[in-house]
């Protein structure tokens, strides 16, 4: 106890001499804490000074950012736009890379080749969320062509207003883009309508898709051709128009019945009067699957002189396509029926022949994912991608096809005065095609057809030989 | 059959151009409903809203058609900027006829006499600068010598985003100027000193409120009259005062129609109004409530508190917009020189 108030003693006075320095600083106690106070003030202002100005360059990054553009550069896309997505502009672009061979003895051997089918940059893009244009021009197969030139006005969902060069809406074949195609080539029935020509069409689109409706006036092409083909290229060469039109119903596209969505039906039609004469026929060649000329109708024979005995086109032509898909989960089926009434005329010295011919062609395709992938009308997602030394092998799809195409037996009647040469020209054409397509990338597409296609007619003696046909391609499409 | 065919052809032609005009007009010609954009500057959101409610109801007895306003408020120069840029404006009515004159110059939106087609220059309002302080004006602010003292924390916007910031700065020069011995040299170095007081530059006049009101940052703000009659309005008089300088300046908020927009969109008509009831008493009734001075005398006497009497030097003492924008606010001029030093 003594040892404790002896120690708590001498703290105390320990402490002494130090209570006085406190006592005498006591004076100056008020303006230190004032001091001190307007540092804290000080320090809270820099504070709140440097924070303002974080908010401020926040508030101006994100300004610069709303409205800077937007650049996508990806796998499947490259674009140039404005952040509202009112306004961009895409560079797409196709390129085919084909193989042709073909067994027995129905093609020259000079008919087996490497070609570039489809070399095909696009320029395309939007201004307003409004106004689209596509530039399509095509070096493929040793040419230099315009393929696509159009823009088109969408007022509304139920109103657009397409100008320039583009594919009329007749064949459903036809107006599938080339990457969404699951053959390599297109098939018979598209022999039979309009590829590309020059116009105007109004078109919609009416209860989220359900009903499509298009309505065109057009140069006019013969069947199968583009505007590229004639004589002068891309512009009209005739007196007439090609009227054409087409209706499409999906009824079941905005349902939730998985079965019916991906059912698809219409028809499609154009009209012409068309005057040609003998030194301008106006009419076509049909060429086999395996893209060989089968079907010409007789040309001029008479050499030096004025032609005078070629058929040619002398009066309406009526198309008419009704057609048909259906896409259920990994599998798609495409259909369609093209049939062509021509009226033709064949003046042998004194003699003139005038008929109405009817040709015909259908198809039917069928499309498997064994993937697993969905099928559609327009395009295709592989669920894995294949890249050597890591998982994932693409998509792969097995395609078959069968189809014919009819010409009307009136154009080989009367010998020598018929419309077309029964010696070279098929009457018939019956084709089967199998297919396999591999997507290692949703970009990149390796395609193998076999197409075995037998003739009626079209040879000195008898039936023109089988055609079998072998193709592959390497396609980009970007 | 071929004349047949032919005049086939050219009626097709004909009613197919008429169906894309019909149809691409359809969606204008059957509006009952017309939208207009107005893109103001960053102080005028207060009066707009009033202001618009107003138009739309005379609109709608006048015409019986429904007209809806949207606005777009932000820095007056950077809005300016977004008009010349593609922004679809209606009208404009900005900060000073500078940024207008830009939208006609370097947009080519409206013609370069675009002040002369309505009353007052196209300015149917006015307002000043004054200086916002602090409840008991802690830095003893009276003028604006006492900005540019050691220890004084000023705030006002960004001449080169905000037109109320270049009213500021021309004010400030102003009174430099008019100080004994002041000429354009003592005023510069004045305007140097006074921004070096400025710690944060925000884009607009609205941004530069918040930063002293809502951060509570700086000694004084310099301000438009009406924005600072607002904060004495919203955030109370107990914690805000207003200082009247001796001198400022007479500050036109300009309006135009925007002729290339209004033709485009087929609101000409309705633009033109919306711009001429600005004029009228409703107008400028509306203009004096949200602080702006109106230009009708009868409006003005009978809000005469809210507008105090002082000396006011007008852009024409800098030799007009052009001469003044070129010389202190583009690029090289004098603020950059300044504010770089």
């Amino acid at each position: 106890m003594k040892i404790r108030r002896a120690a708590a003693g001498a703290s105390i006075a320990a402490l002494l001499p130090f209570a006085g320095v406190a006592f005498a600083q006591s004076a100056t106690t008020g303006d230190s804490n004032a001091d001190l106070k307007r540092e804290i003030e000080d320090q809270k202002q820099r504070l709140a000074v440097l924070e303002r100005k974080l908010e401020i360059n926040d508030e101006a990054a994100k300004a610069a950012a709303a409205s800077a553009p937007r650049i996508t550069a990806n796998a499947s896309r490259f674009q140039i736009g404005s952040t509202d997505g009112a306004n961009f502009i895409r560079l797409r672009g196709t390129l085919f890379a084909d193989a042709r061979v073909y067994g027995g003895d129905s093609a020259p051997e000079t008919a087996d080749t490497f070609l570039l089918r489809s070399v095909r940059p696009t320029f395309e893009g939007t201004f307003g969320g409004i106004y689209d244009f596509r530039f399509t021009p095509d070096f493929g197969s040793g040419r230099s062509t315009i393929v696509d030139a159009y823009a088109v006005a969408r007022f509304k969902p139920g109103f657009a207003v397409t100008v320039g060069k583009f594919k009329p809406s007749v064949g459903l074949e036809r107006l599938a883009s080339e990457p969404d195609l699951r053959f390599m080539e297109r098939g018979l029935p598209t022999f039979l309508v309009p590829n590309r020509d020059l116009g105007v069409q109004l078109s919609g689109e009416i209860a989220g898709g359900a009903f499509a409706y298009q309505v065109g006036y057009f140069n006019g092409v013969t069947d199968g051709q583009s505007s590229d083909n004639l004589t002068t290229p891309d512009v009209e060469s005739d007196t007439g128009g090609d009227y054409a039109a087409r209706v499409f119903f999906q009824p079941f596209i905005n349902s939730a019945n998985f079965n019916l969505r991906g059912l698809g039906f219409g028809v499609g039609s154009t009209w012409q009067d068309l005057p040609g004469s003998a030194a301008n026929p106006y009419l076509p060649s049909y060429r086999s699957q395996g893209q060989i000329n089968t079907f010409s109708y007789r040309a001029n024979t008479a050499t030096g002189v004025t032609p005078n005995n070629a058929t040619f086109a002398d009066g309406e032509r009526l198309r008419l396509a009704p057609q048909l898909y259906y896409y259920r989960g990994s599998f798609g089926f495409l259909g369609e029926y093209t049939q062509v009434k021509q009226d033709v005329s064949r003046t042998v010295g004194a003699f003139t022949r005038s008929d109405t011919l009817t040709h015909s062609a259908w198809q039917g395709q069928f499309s498997w994912f064994i993937t697993g992938e969905e099928e559609a009308y327009r395009g295709y997602t592989p669920q894995t991608t294949f890249q050597p030394g890591k998982p994932g092998n693409g998509a792969w799809e097995l395609v078959a096809r069968i189809q014919e195409l009819d010409v009307d037996d009136a154009a080989f009647a009367g010998g020598a005065t018929s419309f077309a040469n029964p010696l070279t020209a098929v009457s018939k054409i019956t084709d089967y095609g199998v297919g396999v397509n591999w997507y290692p990338w949703n970009t990149v597409k390796f395609s193998l057809n076999y197409d075995l296609s037998s003739f009626e007619g079209g040879a000195a003696t008898g039936d023109r030989a089988d055609e079998r046909a072998l193709f592959g391609r390497f396609a980009i499409n970007y | 059959m071929s004349e047949f065919n032919m005049n086939w052809k050219r009626r097709l032609l004909l009613a197919m151009t008429t169906a894309v005009f019909v149809g691409g007009t359809a969606s204008t010609a059957n509006a009952a409903e017309v939208t207009l954009l107005n893109v103001s500057y960053d102080p005028t959101r207060e009066l707009y809203v009033d202001f618009n409610k107003s138009f739309a109801e005379y609109w709608k007895k006048k015409t019986g058609d429904t007209v809806k306003i949207n606005q777009s408020h932000g820095g007056s120069g950077r809005q300016a900027r977004s008009v010349i840029d593609g922004l679809s404006a209606d009208v404009v009515t900005l900060a000073l006829a500078a940024d207008i004159d830009a939208i006609a110059a370097q947009g080519k939106l409206l013609p370069v006499n675009w002040e002369e087609r309505l009353p007052d220059h196209s300015a149917p309002y006015t307002s000043t600068i004054v200086l916002l302080v602090r409840k008991g004006n802690p830095k003893a602010i009276k003028d604006w010598g006492d900005l540019a003292k050691p220890g004084v924390s000023v705030i006002t916007p960004n001449p080169k985003t905000s037109g109320g910031a270049r009213w500021n700065y021309l004010a400030a020069w102003a009174w430099a100027k008019k100080q004994p011995g002041g000429s354009d040299v003592t005023a510069r170095a004045f305007v140097t000193k006074l921004f070096k007081n400025v710690p944060v530059l925000d884009t607009g006049a609205r941004g530069s409120t918040t930063t002293f009101t809502q951060r509570g940052i700086g000694d004084v703000a310099i301000s438009w009259e009406n924005e600072a009659w607002l904060a004495l309005k919203e955030l109370g008089p107990d914690k805000y005062e207003i200082v009247i300088p001796s001198i400022s300046i007479l500050a036109e908020p300009s309006v135009a129609v925007v002729d290339k927009v209004v033709l485009r969109r087929g609101t000409k008509k309705v633009a033109e109004e919306y711009l001429k009831y600005l004029y009228t008493p409703e107008g400028q009734e509306i203009a004096a409530r949200n602080y702006y001075r109106p230009r009708n005398p009868e409006v003005a006497a009978k809000h005469a508190e809210l507008f105090p009497k002082l000396e006011l030097v007008t852009i024409k003492d800098f030799g007009g917009w052009a001469k003044a924008q070129k010389e202190h606010f583009g690029d090289g001029g004098v603020f950059d020189q300044i504010y770089a030093q």
